[in-house]
């Protein structure tokens, strides 16, 4: 559970990518419909109120991004705010369900947190700049929609020591140019080989942007995890200290 | 007055013709949430075709299979995941790019061991992602690829073996080259329209010399023939510009199918099995000059059986004198060739063997039954039991809840299984039925019997399952008849009027009113019985081949109409359909003599209608003679007549079943060698059903009555089945054009039933995915909701909102899953959390309100709830299960905002004031303060006892117990007690600025 949720929040904010014209007409329109590239530059963090719909069980959970990848994921479970995932740029960590004490995540997995720290508002913003590449695949179907499959290649992680491509694939609606979903080759752990996918919708408009107020996250072709988000903040403020270690 | 007629026909010709053009609803963009569910089984798996490793990483395996697509092993077998479920699932060849074997992969399709049940390619495709994305660059005609090899030092030169048609002449066959990466082609070694390459190799050392065994040999659906004058072994210098046969030191007279393998460590040698006339010159023949002379080493049982299935030679890579030959158990020799030894024990017919790149002791092999694998050099072999392969011929249901389903597979004989199980469908939930190829399985629709056969009923058993008797009750040949011919997949059929009758095909039709104890012959032999179609003993060419898989003019398909026990359609594979009405008295010919449809084309099935007695559908499958056209009639005058309803131009792959749907007559599911098809408007307009839905063969096709549930026994990715397919029933035109339709639903039944998972083994074993038995939420959506805000709420009879779900928002089907519970309660703040606050509560059985709302517009169904009957709970009963569940349930919130004030109260006091004391001793009786979640857990408190015993009563099928009644009283009396004492000390604290949300804001946050 732990470990869905941390991939599906960093998923969530590490949207968007893609090169050749046609990928960056795709991904302008994008920046435009959804309130211009102006204002999405402008952006220093987001927190997001939410919930997890999981058969019955309604878990409330607080998502916070913050421009250069300070990142924060709080679960809360009767009355009490768990932070599940935290990462202040340089250390990623989260509580320990068990002995409800902080533990820091695995060096590789900090260090693959790390090359996303410029992937703040999401992964397209700036994206040549970055060293990143997008490609137009074609148009496919899906959700019953027309859309353009773009894949994205950021810079290799390291998973298990050996160097693994980071490739996303983004489904962006040929009417308004939104993505509507999300795939990735899962490159680790025992679901290895298979396909996260996330999809997206409800997009509404919070201070002139628009944002996926409802997605599911799963794997393709398998029942898929609901997140309803309640509320979104912008820029909010958030005290450095809340994302740092609790040493001690 | 004749003309004017003829002109008003025209007109109205014409304009019906436009309207039918009109109608057609292409579901394409509909199918929205219905997906497919795979249950495997994979505990047998299913034939394996090509084997293939990655040249650096020993943990990268490939796995080309027969009939269910490309899989990819991570872990060196630990566990697999399909890379190509898009594509053409009949597999010849894999082979990674060796410059850049993580992006390059070329699949090449059509599985190249060429026995009767064999699928077909469409040609060859590449990936330049690692399997993300692929592209089909040629050969759409090919059928079959046997090889692709990727010049080591050049990755834009590429060799293609293309093995071609079996069943046909094709110009597509021979060795193909590409110098641009397979942007062309060119072909470079052709013999003629019915030899094809088998076998092709590459000297690592220099990539200029080629070897490529061609191959002459024919299928047909009664014969087949290995070998030929044109059969030969080839060499190339000049990287495919010319070529020469090698044939020093080989057999005299025509040859059959050869393998050929370079040794890699020194590639000198090379070692070719031979498939010849006379058997003391078959066998195993090795080069050591480059293939320029030979020397015949060996011809032992498992080197020359059966070469049509087993032409493989694989040499260590390390070590030249290592050589496995595949086989029927396989062997493997260390001296060079000279002698083998068998494989160790693992599924029967081998077909690949793999070594591993750094250590020849670790071994793969690709069988008739998955992928084994040996860390001891093949002594000791192991299945890997996450590839759900199996390749059924036939499926059947029965009427269990959940319902089981019923199968027999290729070289794996016959099965059954739960179509669901708690906690997924695994390997042990299958039963054998059966042992040998299996085919037909049926369940007695009244007893615990079950029928089940082998190939060309050599036996069929009648297996009585609690008594665990088994007795074999096939007919067998009668004075005054003649031989009786059975085919490999014989018929059976179980009369729906009357439960003991049986019936089972030959050339004529038997009939059983006693469950196969005694049989009847009811027909003359419906079959053309065509002599020349008869001749199977001289089948199998240069290598002898009687297996019976070739057993022809039999009958092949019955059905008894569900609607009158005395009609009774019979297909027959040389194209006959004969029917009775008076219950086989006297039988008619009714066989198609629509132009477009060749003669003697095989009858693959016939599904008599649910509506209309006269309505029949037939589906034809030309397969055998290298026709892929698809063909389905129907007729709805007893066969006088029959219309085409396919467009050949929909449909791709020919066919072999139909299925009629029960409620709406115009809605039609077609099984074909690519996939499952379905209209909704009789055969206007086909659409492939694709979510989770490979292009895999589908041979046969149910639908289960009660839960209209669509179940289909592929041949490659075991049994796959498609949830209600009832909201099909209710697209039509008028559906497409509103804002939202809500779909009709049957009650639901809020299911009690639960089990022990007993999870173990689940990490690397596949799992079949069951059904879900939440309430579904149905509907319809015109487009994609993908701006503004949707919600979905489930209101109670009184209109009060009691939960929300998250709505679907795909075009077309929508559906939307609800547990029957309302959100889990809310629980007090401890320093712990309770395990028992995390139990969701049931409603009341019931009628309740679904509102959708959708930017200005709602939305409103109903849902009907009814109560599990299995418990046998009263009305009474369940009321008052549920009244002390919400009690406990309430109390529970009650509870957590008792907490939450005193929590409130306490952080407003000054440290040293007297009541804070009291409060934080109130406190620590009524949550945990102390601790952890693990063992380093304290005593638990009030709250721990509250929502434990909420949990309980909520989560369990029963009323309370007296232990839970009385427990319920101890806790109601403590918390009332507490609440006592809260208020007490309440009135001894004065705090000036005090401001607290509600009880209902509280509960709302």
């Amino acid at each position: 559970m732990k470990k869905s949720i941390q991939f599906l929040i960093i998923l969530l904010f590490f949207a968007l990518n893609s090169y050749s014209q046609s990928v960056d007409e795709i991904i302008e329109n994008y920046y435009e419909n959804t309130g211009g590239i102006d204002k999405w530059k402008e952006l220093k963090g987001v927190k997001m109120l939410a919930k997890l719909n999981q058969q019955g069980m309604e878990i409330p959970i607080e998502l916070i991004q913050m421009k250069g990848g300070k990142s924060m994921q709080i679960i809360n479970f009767q009355g009490q705010s768990i932070k599940a995932q935290v990462f202040d740029g340089e250390v990623s960590w989260g509580i320990n369900m068990m002995s409800q004490q902080p533990e820091k995540s695995d060096q590789e997995t900090t260090d693959n947190l790390k090359l996303e720290n410029n992937d703040f508002p999401d992964s397209f913003m700036d994206y040549k700049s970055k060293g990143y590449s997008a490609e137009l695949i074609g148009k496919e179907t899906f959700d019953g929609t027309e859309t353009f499959k773009i894949k994205l290649t950021k810079e290799p992680k390291t998973i298990d020591g050996k160097k693994e491509d980071d490739i996303t694939f983004y489904f962006f609606d040929t009417e308004n140019y939104v993505p509507i979903a999300i795939q990735t080759m899962i490159t680790q752990g025992p679901s290895k080989g298979m396909t996260m996918e996330i999809t997206m919708s409800d997009y509404q408009e919070v201070e002139g942007l628009y944002f996926p107020f409802s997605q599911t996250q799963g794997i393709k072709d398998q029942p898929s995890l609901p997140l309803i988000i309640d509320s979104i903040e912008l820029n909010p403020i958030i005290d450095e200290n809340e994302f740092k270690f609790p040493e001690n | 007055m004749n003309k004017y007629f003829i002109l008003i026909l025209l007109i109205i010709f014409s304009q019906f013709s436009f309207t039918q053009e009109k109608t057609k609803i292409d579901l394409k963009y509909f199918f929205g949430d219905m997906r497919a569910r795979h249950i495997g089984p994979a505990l047998m798996s299913g034939r394996i075709n090509d084997l293939e490793n990655h040249p650096s990483n020993p943990r990268i395996i490939y796995a080309g299979t027969a009939g269910g697509g490309v899989w990819k092993s991570n872990d060196a077998g630990t566990t697999f995941n399909p890379i190509f479920d898009e594509y053409c699932q009949s597999i010849g060849a894999v082979s990674l790019d060796p410059n850049n074997p993580d992006k390059i992969i070329y699949v090449g399709t059509g599985e190249t061991w060429t026995r009767n049940s064999v699928s077909i390619g469409d040609g060859l495709y590449k990936s330049t992602d690692g399997g993300n994305n692929w592209e089909k660059i040629g050969f759409e005609k090919s059928e079959r690829i046997s090889n692709i090899i990727i010049n080591p030092s050049n990755s834009n030169e590429i060799y293609v073996g293309v093995l071609g048609a079996l069943w046909s002449d094709s110009k597509e066959r021979g060795v193909y080259k590409s110098i641009d990466g397979g942007v062309s082609w060119k072909k470079i070694l052709y013999v003629n329209e019915s030899t094809g390459c088998a076998d092709l190799a590459i000297d690592p050392e220099n990539p200029l010399v080629l070897y490529a065994s061609m191959w002459e040999h024919r299928r047909t659906a009664w014969s087949f023939e290995s070998g030929g004058k044109n059969s030969a072994l080839y060499k190339s210098n000049d990287g495919g510009q010319s070529w020469k046969k090698i044939h020093k030191g080989f057999p005299k007279g025509n040859l059959g199918r050869l393998a050929i393998s370079v040794a890699p460590s020194k590639t000198n040698i090379l070692y070719t099995v031979i498939e010849a006339e006379k058997d003391s010159e078959k066998g195993l023949y090795r080069s050591e000059d480059h293939g320029e002379s030979w020397n015949q080493l060996n011809n032992d049982f498992e080197i020359t059986v059966r070469p049509f299935y087993f032409s493989k030679i694989v040499v260590d890579p390390k070590d030249h004198d290592v050589v496995v030959k595949a086989g029927l158990y396989g062997s493997i020799s260390r001296d060079g060739g000279k002698t083998f030894k068998n494989l160790g024990n693992m599924h029967a017919d081998i077909h690949d063997i793999l070594f591993d790149i750094f250590d020849s002791d670790r071994m793969y092999f690709g069988t008739d039954g998955g992928v084994y694998r040996s860390w001891n050099g093949g002594v000791t072999c192991e299945i890997t039991e996450n590839l759900p392969l199996s390749q059924f011929y036939h499926i059947s249901v029965d009427d269990e809840e959940p319902y089981n389903v019923y199968g027999g597979l290729q070289d794996n004989g016959s099965w059954y299984g739960p179509s669901s199980a708690i906690g997924g469908v695994r390997a042990r939930h299958w039963k054998s039925i059966g042992p040998g190829d299996g085919f037909r399985v049926l369940k007695h629709p009244k007893k615990n019997i079950i029928y089940s056969e082998m190939q060309g009923a050599e036996n069929v058993w009648r297996f009585d399952v609690d008594k665990s008797l088994i007795k074999t009750i096939e007919p067998l040949p009668e004075i005054g008849y003649p031989k009786l011919r059975f085919n490999w997949n014989t018929p059976m059929e179980i009369s729906s009027f009357y439960p003991d009758r049986f019936y089972i095909g030959s050339q004529f039709l038997h009939k059983s009113e006693d469950m196969g104890d005694t049989w009847e012959i009811i027909s003359p032999d419906l079959t053309t019985n065509d002599p020349r179609k008869q001749m199977q003993e001289d089948s199998g060419g240069l290598s002898a081949d009687n297996s019976g898989a070739e057993n022809h003019t039999t009958i092949f398909t019955i059905d008894e109409s569900p609607l009158d026990p005395k009609i009774i359609w019979i297909g027959t594979d040389d194209g006959n359909i004969q029917l009775s009405r008076d219950g086989g008295k006297k039988w008619r010919d009714v066989t198609p003599k629509n132009k477009n449809l060749p003669k003697n084309t095989w009858v693959y099935h016939i599904e008599a209608s649910y509506h209309n007695p006269g309505v029949a559908y037939a589906v034809f499958d030309g397969h055998t003679s290298g026709d892929m056209t698809p063909y389905a009639y129907k007729t709805d005058d007893y066969g006088k007549t029959w219309k085409n309803i396919i467009d050949k131009n929909e449909v791709t792959g020919f066919v072999r079943n139909i299925q009629e749907d029960y409620v709406n007559p115009n809605l039609l599911f077609l099984g074909t060698e690519f996939g499952l098809y379905i209209t909704v408007d009789g055969g206007n307009k086909w659409t492939r059903f694709t979510n989770n839905m490979p292009p895999v063969a589908v041979h046969f096709i149910d639908l289960q009555k009660k839960t209209n549930d669509l179940v289909m026994g592929t041949h490659g990715r075991g049994v796959i089945i498609i949830d209600d397919i009832s909201p099909l029933r209710e697209i039509e035109l008028t559906t497409l054009n509103k804002k939202l339709h809500f779909f009709q639903g049957k009650k639901t039944v809020m299911a009690d039933k639960s089990d022990f998972v007993g999870s173990f083994g689940g990490e690397t074993r596949f799992v079949g995915e069951s059904s879900s038995s939440s309430a579904k939420i149905k509907y319809f959506l015109p487009k994609r909701h993908t701006f503004g805000k949707m919600t979905l709420e489930i209101q109670d009879s009184q209109g009060k909102i009691i939960t929300s779900l998250n709505p679907g928002k795909s075009k077309g089907i929508n559906i939307v899953d609800w547990g029957f519970t309302i959100r889990q309660p809310k629980v007090a703040k401890g320093k712990t959390l309770s395990r028992g606050g995390f139990t969701s509560p049931r409603v009341k059985e019931g009628t309740y309100n679904v509102i959708i709302k959708k930017g200005r517009d709602i939305f409103e169904n109903k849902i009907e709830l009814v109560y599990d009957s299995i418990t046998g709970l009263s009305k009474i009963e369940r009321e008052k299960k549920h009244a002390i569940t919400m009690k406990l349930y309430d109390m529970t919130q009650e509870l957590a905002y008792l907490v939450y004030e005193l929590d409130l109260i306490i952080s407003k006091l000054p440290p040293k004031s007297k009541v804070l004391k009291s409060l934080q001793e109130l406190k620590e009786t009524l949550v945990i303060t102390k601790g952890d979640n693990y063992v380093g857990s304290v005593e638990s408190q009030l709250r721990e006892k509250m929502a434990d015993l909420y949990s309980k009563v909520a989560e369990s099928w029963d009323v309370p117990s007296n232990s839970e009644l009385n427990n319920y009283e101890v806790i109601k009396k403590r918390f009332k007690q507490a609440k006592k004492t809260f208020e007490k000390l309440k009135s001894k604290v004065s705090i000036k600025d005090f401001s607290i949300d509600s009880y209902e804001k509280f509960l709302s946050k």
